[in-house]
Protein backbone atom coordinates (compact mmCIF):
# COMPACT_ATOMS: atom_id res chain seq x y z
CA UNK A 1 0.00 0.00 0.00
CA UNK A 2 1.28 3.45 -0.92
CA UNK A 3 1.88 5.90 1.93
CA UNK A 4 -0.46 8.91 2.10
CA UNK A 5 0.69 12.47 1.54
CA UNK A 6 0.76 13.16 5.29
CA UNK A 7 3.01 10.15 5.92
CA UNK A 8 5.37 11.35 3.21
CA UNK A 9 5.37 14.82 4.75
CA UNK A 10 6.29 13.33 8.14
CA UNK A 11 9.14 11.37 6.53
CA UNK A 12 10.34 14.44 4.64
CA UNK A 13 10.33 16.46 7.85
CA UNK A 14 12.59 13.92 9.45
CA UNK A 15 15.09 14.48 6.64
CA UNK A 16 13.99 11.88 4.10
CA UNK A 17 14.50 13.64 0.77
CA UNK A 18 13.11 10.74 -1.23
CA UNK A 19 9.76 11.16 0.54
CA UNK A 20 9.47 14.72 -0.70
CA UNK A 21 10.54 13.68 -4.19
CA UNK A 22 7.64 11.24 -4.13
CA UNK A 23 5.30 14.13 -3.23
CA UNK A 24 6.68 16.08 -6.19
CA UNK A 25 6.02 13.13 -8.51
CA UNK A 26 2.46 12.87 -7.25
CA UNK A 27 1.57 16.53 -7.59
CA UNK A 28 3.84 17.87 -10.34
CA UNK A 29 1.37 17.56 -13.22
CA UNK A 30 -1.48 19.25 -11.40
CA UNK A 31 0.85 21.91 -9.99
CA UNK A 32 2.25 22.58 -13.44
CA UNK A 33 -1.25 22.76 -14.91
CA UNK A 34 -2.39 25.36 -12.34
CA UNK A 35 0.76 27.42 -12.94
CA UNK A 36 0.16 27.13 -16.68
CA UNK A 37 -3.41 28.40 -16.29
CA UNK A 38 -2.04 31.48 -14.57
CA UNK A 39 1.00 32.10 -16.77
CA UNK A 40 -0.16 30.51 -20.06
CA UNK A 41 3.50 29.79 -20.79
CA UNK A 42 5.23 26.41 -20.51
CA UNK A 43 8.61 27.51 -19.18
CA UNK A 44 7.11 29.97 -16.73
CA UNK A 45 4.66 27.34 -15.50
CA UNK A 46 7.56 24.96 -14.90
CA UNK A 47 9.53 27.58 -12.96
CA UNK A 48 6.53 28.66 -10.90
CA UNK A 49 5.47 25.15 -9.96
CA UNK A 50 9.05 24.17 -9.08
CA UNK A 51 9.39 27.29 -6.94
CA UNK A 52 6.22 26.26 -5.11
CA UNK A 53 7.66 22.80 -4.42
CA UNK A 54 10.87 24.33 -3.12
CA UNK A 55 9.02 26.74 -0.88
CA UNK A 56 6.87 23.92 0.46
CA UNK A 57 10.00 21.86 1.11
CA UNK A 58 11.79 24.61 3.00
CA UNK A 59 8.64 25.49 4.98
CA UNK A 60 7.47 21.97 5.79
CA UNK A 61 7.79 22.90 9.46
CA UNK A 62 4.88 25.33 9.01
CA UNK A 63 2.53 22.61 7.75
CA UNK A 64 0.36 21.90 10.78
CA UNK A 65 -1.74 19.15 9.22
CA UNK A 66 -5.04 20.95 9.82
CA UNK A 67 -5.72 20.87 6.08
CA UNK A 68 -4.65 18.29 3.52
CA UNK A 69 -1.11 18.62 2.16
CA UNK A 70 -2.37 19.40 -1.34
CA UNK A 71 -4.61 22.23 -0.02
CA UNK A 72 -1.63 23.74 1.79
CA UNK A 73 0.68 23.22 -1.16
CA UNK A 74 -1.73 24.60 -3.79
CA UNK A 75 -2.26 27.66 -1.60
CA UNK A 76 1.50 28.29 -1.77
CA UNK A 77 1.44 27.71 -5.52
CA UNK A 78 -1.48 30.08 -6.15
CA UNK A 79 0.22 32.80 -4.08
CA UNK A 80 3.42 32.39 -6.11
CA UNK A 81 1.43 32.60 -9.35
CA UNK A 82 -0.37 35.74 -8.21
CA UNK A 83 2.92 37.33 -7.12
CA UNK A 84 4.36 36.48 -10.51
CA UNK A 85 1.39 38.12 -12.22
CA UNK A 86 1.83 41.26 -10.14
CA UNK A 87 5.54 41.41 -10.96
CA UNK A 88 4.82 40.84 -14.64
CA UNK A 89 2.18 43.54 -14.75
CA UNK A 90 4.59 45.98 -13.13
CA UNK A 91 7.31 45.10 -15.62
CA UNK A 92 5.00 45.35 -18.62
CA UNK A 93 3.79 48.77 -17.44
CA UNK A 94 7.40 49.93 -17.19
CA UNK A 95 8.16 48.48 -20.62
CA UNK A 96 5.06 50.14 -22.05
CA UNK A 97 6.09 53.52 -20.68
CA UNK A 98 9.59 53.02 -22.06
CA UNK A 99 8.22 52.11 -25.49
CA UNK A 100 5.95 55.14 -25.53
CA UNK A 101 8.91 57.38 -24.70
CA UNK A 102 11.01 55.72 -27.41
CA UNK A 103 8.24 56.11 -29.97
CA UNK A 104 7.85 59.77 -29.16
CA UNK A 105 11.56 60.24 -29.64
CA UNK A 106 11.71 58.24 -32.88
CA UNK A 107 10.49 59.47 -36.26
CA UNK A 108 6.74 59.31 -36.32
CA UNK A 109 5.50 56.61 -38.74
CA UNK A 110 1.72 56.26 -39.03
CA UNK A 111 0.63 52.73 -38.01
CA UNK A 112 -1.93 50.86 -40.07
CA UNK A 113 -4.89 49.59 -37.96
CA UNK A 114 -5.17 45.78 -37.84
CA UNK A 115 -7.42 44.30 -40.49
CA UNK A 116 -10.68 42.86 -39.05
CA UNK A 117 -9.94 39.48 -40.61
CA UNK A 118 -6.80 39.15 -38.52
CA UNK A 119 -8.90 39.45 -35.39
CA UNK A 120 -10.47 36.06 -35.96
CA UNK A 121 -7.16 34.27 -35.97
CA UNK A 122 -6.57 31.80 -33.21
CA UNK A 123 -3.58 33.73 -31.94
CA UNK A 124 -5.68 36.83 -31.50
CA UNK A 125 -8.30 34.88 -29.62
CA UNK A 126 -5.68 33.49 -27.29
CA UNK A 127 -4.29 36.97 -26.63
CA UNK A 128 -7.76 38.35 -26.05
CA UNK A 129 -8.49 35.59 -23.56
CA UNK A 130 -5.16 36.20 -21.80
CA UNK A 131 -5.89 39.90 -21.54
CA UNK A 132 -9.39 39.25 -20.25
CA UNK A 133 -8.06 36.87 -17.59
CA UNK A 134 -5.28 39.22 -16.58
CA UNK A 135 -7.78 42.05 -16.20
CA UNK A 136 -9.62 40.10 -13.51
CA UNK A 137 -8.83 40.97 -9.89
CA UNK A 138 -6.58 38.28 -8.30
CA UNK A 139 -9.29 36.64 -6.18
CA UNK A 140 -11.74 36.42 -9.08
CA UNK A 141 -9.01 35.02 -11.34
CA UNK A 142 -8.03 32.44 -8.74
CA UNK A 143 -11.61 31.29 -8.12
CA UNK A 144 -12.28 31.15 -11.85
CA UNK A 145 -9.14 29.21 -12.80
CA UNK A 146 -9.53 26.71 -9.98
CA UNK A 147 -13.17 26.10 -10.92
CA UNK A 148 -13.22 26.47 -14.70
CA UNK A 149 -9.83 24.97 -15.55
CA UNK A 150 -9.08 22.69 -12.61
CA UNK A 151 -12.61 21.59 -11.81
CA UNK A 152 -12.16 21.93 -8.07
CA UNK A 153 -15.31 22.13 -5.97
CA UNK A 154 -16.39 25.43 -4.40
CA UNK A 155 -15.59 23.87 -1.00
CA UNK A 156 -12.03 23.00 -2.04
CA UNK A 157 -11.50 26.45 -3.51
CA UNK A 158 -12.81 28.08 -0.33
CA UNK A 159 -10.34 26.00 1.72
CA UNK A 160 -7.49 26.90 -0.58
CA UNK A 161 -8.35 30.59 -0.61
CA UNK A 162 -9.11 30.52 3.13
CA UNK A 163 -12.48 32.14 2.64
CA UNK A 164 -16.20 31.33 2.83
CA UNK A 165 -17.91 29.28 0.12
CA UNK A 166 -20.36 32.15 -0.47
CA UNK A 167 -17.44 34.47 -1.17
CA UNK A 168 -16.02 32.05 -3.73
CA UNK A 169 -19.42 31.91 -5.47
CA UNK A 170 -19.48 35.70 -5.66
CA UNK A 171 -15.91 35.81 -7.07
CA UNK A 172 -16.79 33.15 -9.62
CA UNK A 173 -19.97 34.89 -10.72
CA UNK A 174 -18.18 38.23 -11.11
CA UNK A 175 -15.34 36.63 -13.05
CA UNK A 176 -17.76 34.93 -15.45
CA UNK A 177 -19.70 38.18 -15.92
CA UNK A 178 -16.48 40.09 -16.71
CA UNK A 179 -15.26 37.41 -19.13
CA UNK A 180 -18.61 37.28 -20.92
CA UNK A 181 -18.34 41.02 -21.51
CA UNK A 182 -14.71 40.86 -22.66
CA UNK A 183 -15.23 37.86 -24.93
CA UNK A 184 -18.80 38.48 -26.13
CA UNK A 185 -17.59 38.83 -29.73
CA UNK A 186 -16.64 35.13 -29.77
CA UNK A 187 -20.03 33.87 -28.61
CA UNK B 1 -17.78 43.87 -42.27
CA UNK B 2 -17.47 42.06 -38.94
CA UNK B 3 -18.77 43.81 -35.85
CA UNK B 4 -16.96 43.20 -32.59
CA UNK B 5 -19.09 45.25 -30.27
CA UNK B 6 -21.55 42.43 -29.60
CA UNK B 7 -23.15 42.78 -26.19
CA UNK B 8 -23.52 39.70 -23.99
CA UNK B 9 -26.93 38.27 -23.25
CA UNK B 10 -28.62 39.64 -20.15
CA UNK B 11 -30.13 37.10 -17.77
CA UNK B 12 -32.76 37.66 -15.09
CA UNK B 13 -30.90 39.24 -12.18
CA UNK B 14 -32.13 36.82 -9.45
CA UNK B 15 -31.03 33.84 -11.56
CA UNK B 16 -27.67 35.11 -12.79
CA UNK B 17 -25.47 33.64 -10.06
CA UNK B 18 -27.46 30.40 -10.05
CA UNK B 19 -26.98 30.07 -13.82
CA UNK B 20 -23.21 30.22 -13.30
CA UNK B 21 -23.36 27.67 -10.49
CA UNK B 22 -25.66 25.49 -12.59
CA UNK B 23 -23.16 25.59 -15.44
CA UNK B 24 -20.43 24.36 -13.07
CA UNK B 25 -22.68 21.73 -11.47
CA UNK B 26 -22.55 23.42 -8.07
CA UNK B 27 -26.28 23.61 -7.34
CA UNK B 28 -28.14 21.19 -5.12
CA UNK B 29 -31.12 19.26 -6.46
CA UNK B 30 -33.86 21.86 -5.70
CA UNK B 31 -31.64 24.62 -7.13
CA UNK B 32 -31.06 22.65 -10.33
CA UNK B 33 -34.77 21.99 -10.77
CA UNK B 34 -35.56 25.68 -10.24
CA UNK B 35 -33.02 26.79 -12.85
CA UNK B 36 -34.08 24.16 -15.37
CA UNK B 37 -37.75 25.07 -15.15
CA UNK B 38 -36.89 28.79 -15.40
CA UNK B 39 -34.67 28.31 -18.47
CA UNK B 40 -37.49 26.53 -20.30
CA UNK B 41 -39.67 29.61 -20.14
CA UNK B 42 -37.02 32.37 -20.27
CA UNK B 43 -35.29 33.12 -23.56
CA UNK B 44 -32.68 35.62 -22.20
CA UNK B 45 -31.53 33.14 -19.54
CA UNK B 46 -31.31 30.42 -22.17
CA UNK B 47 -29.10 32.70 -24.29
CA UNK B 48 -26.99 33.46 -21.22
CA UNK B 49 -26.43 29.76 -20.64
CA UNK B 50 -25.57 29.13 -24.30
CA UNK B 51 -23.05 31.97 -24.22
CA UNK B 52 -21.34 30.50 -21.20
CA UNK B 53 -21.17 27.13 -22.95
CA UNK B 54 -19.37 28.78 -25.89
CA UNK B 55 -17.15 31.34 -24.14
CA UNK B 56 -15.91 29.61 -21.00
CA UNK B 57 -14.25 26.62 -22.71
CA UNK B 58 -12.28 29.14 -24.83
CA UNK B 59 -10.47 30.34 -21.71
CA UNK B 60 -8.74 26.97 -21.26
CA UNK B 61 -5.50 26.85 -23.19
CA UNK B 62 -4.62 23.26 -24.08
CA UNK B 63 -1.12 22.13 -23.20
CA UNK B 64 0.20 18.58 -23.18
CA UNK B 65 3.95 18.58 -22.53
CA UNK B 66 5.81 15.53 -23.88
CA UNK B 67 7.25 12.82 -21.65
CA UNK B 68 10.74 14.30 -22.04
CA UNK B 69 9.50 17.50 -20.44
CA UNK B 70 8.35 15.61 -17.31
CA UNK B 71 11.59 13.69 -17.07
CA UNK B 72 13.55 16.93 -17.24
CA UNK B 73 11.15 18.46 -14.73
CA UNK B 74 11.85 15.70 -12.20
CA UNK B 75 15.62 15.84 -12.77
CA UNK B 76 15.67 19.63 -12.25
CA UNK B 77 13.48 19.32 -9.19
CA UNK B 78 15.75 16.70 -7.60
CA UNK B 79 18.77 18.94 -8.17
CA UNK B 80 17.03 21.97 -6.68
CA UNK B 81 15.81 19.96 -3.70
CA UNK B 82 19.32 18.66 -3.03
CA UNK B 83 20.68 22.22 -3.08
CA UNK B 84 17.91 23.43 -0.79
CA UNK B 85 18.48 20.45 1.51
CA UNK B 86 22.17 21.22 1.82
CA UNK B 87 21.43 24.82 2.74
CA UNK B 88 18.90 23.72 5.32
CA UNK B 89 20.68 20.73 6.83
CA UNK B 90 22.01 22.61 9.87
CA UNK B 91 18.57 24.07 10.54
CA UNK B 92 16.88 20.71 10.19
CA UNK B 93 19.25 19.12 12.68
CA UNK B 94 18.23 21.80 15.15
CA UNK B 95 14.49 21.44 14.55
CA UNK B 96 14.68 17.65 14.73
CA UNK B 97 16.24 18.05 18.17
CA UNK B 98 13.31 20.26 19.17
CA UNK B 99 10.78 17.45 19.50
CA UNK B 100 7.32 18.39 20.83
CA UNK B 101 8.20 17.11 24.32
CA UNK B 102 11.42 19.12 24.60
CA UNK B 103 9.78 22.51 25.23
CA UNK B 104 7.41 21.51 28.10
CA UNK B 105 10.14 19.41 29.74
CA UNK B 106 12.65 22.28 29.56
CA UNK B 107 10.07 24.76 30.88
CA UNK B 108 9.22 22.47 33.82
CA UNK B 109 12.92 22.04 34.63
CA UNK B 110 13.50 25.81 34.58
CA UNK B 111 10.50 26.42 36.88
CA UNK B 112 11.71 23.71 39.28
CA UNK B 113 15.23 25.16 39.42
CA UNK B 114 13.83 28.65 40.03
CA UNK B 115 11.54 27.40 42.79
CA UNK B 116 14.38 25.57 44.57
CA UNK B 117 16.73 28.53 44.22
CA UNK B 118 14.21 31.02 45.57
CA UNK B 119 13.16 28.76 48.47
CA UNK B 120 16.67 27.83 49.63
CA UNK B 121 18.27 31.15 48.82
CA UNK B 122 15.60 33.28 50.48
CA UNK B 123 17.66 33.96 53.63
CA UNK B 124 20.75 34.60 51.64
CA UNK B 125 19.13 37.13 49.30
CA UNK B 126 16.87 38.68 51.99
CA UNK B 127 19.70 39.49 54.44
CA UNK B 128 21.37 41.79 52.01
CA UNK B 129 21.22 45.44 53.03
CA UNK B 130 20.57 48.31 50.72
CA UNK B 131 23.87 49.60 49.40
CA UNK B 132 25.22 52.84 50.81
CA UNK B 133 24.90 54.62 47.51
CA UNK B 134 21.20 53.73 47.25
CA UNK B 135 20.53 55.01 50.78
CA UNK B 136 22.15 58.34 49.98
CA UNK B 137 20.16 58.57 46.78
CA UNK B 138 16.86 57.96 48.58
CA UNK B 139 17.67 60.75 51.06
CA UNK B 140 18.55 63.21 48.33
CA UNK B 141 15.41 62.57 46.25
CA UNK B 142 12.84 64.32 48.55
CA UNK B 143 15.26 67.23 49.03
CA UNK B 144 15.62 67.61 45.29
CA UNK B 145 11.83 67.62 44.91
CA UNK B 146 11.57 70.35 47.58
CA UNK B 147 14.18 72.37 45.77
CA UNK B 148 12.08 72.28 42.61
CA UNK B 149 9.05 73.38 44.65
CA UNK B 150 10.90 76.39 46.12
CA UNK B 151 12.15 77.39 42.69
CA UNK B 152 8.55 77.43 41.43
CA UNK B 153 7.47 79.54 44.42
CA UNK B 154 10.27 82.03 43.69
CA UNK B 155 9.09 82.41 40.11
CA UNK B 156 5.50 83.00 41.27
CA UNK B 157 6.66 85.61 43.78
CA UNK B 158 8.62 87.37 41.06
CA UNK B 159 5.54 87.40 38.82
CA UNK B 160 3.42 88.92 41.63
CA UNK B 161 6.03 91.60 42.13
CA UNK B 162 6.07 92.44 38.43
CA UNK B 163 2.28 92.64 38.36
CA UNK B 164 2.31 95.03 41.34
CA UNK B 165 4.89 97.24 39.70
CA UNK B 166 3.06 97.32 36.36
CA UNK B 167 -0.47 97.95 37.78
CA UNK B 168 -1.57 101.60 37.11
CA UNK B 169 -4.26 101.49 39.81
CA UNK B 170 -1.75 100.71 42.49
CA UNK B 171 0.73 103.18 41.04
CA UNK B 172 -1.81 106.03 41.14
CA UNK B 173 -3.06 105.18 44.63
Amino acid sequence: MQPGDEQLVALARSGNHKAFEELVERHKQKAYRIAFDFSRDREEAKDLSQEAFLRAYTHLGNFDGRSAFYTWFYRILVNICLDYKRRKQRTSTEEFNENVENQLEATHVPQRPPAPDQMVLAGQLSRKVSDALEALPPKQRTAFILKNNQGLSIKEIAEMMQTAEGTVKVHLHRAVTALRHSLAEFA
Amino acid sequence: MIHYDKSPAIACKPFEEDLVLYYYGELDSPGRTAVESHIQSCEPCRSYMKEMQVILPLTVKPDEPPQAFWEEYSREMRRKLTQAGERQSWWWSLTSFLQPWVIPVTATAVVAVLAVTLTLGKGFWGSKEIPQDDEAFMEIMPAAENLEFFKTMEVLDAMDLLEDMGSPAKGSA
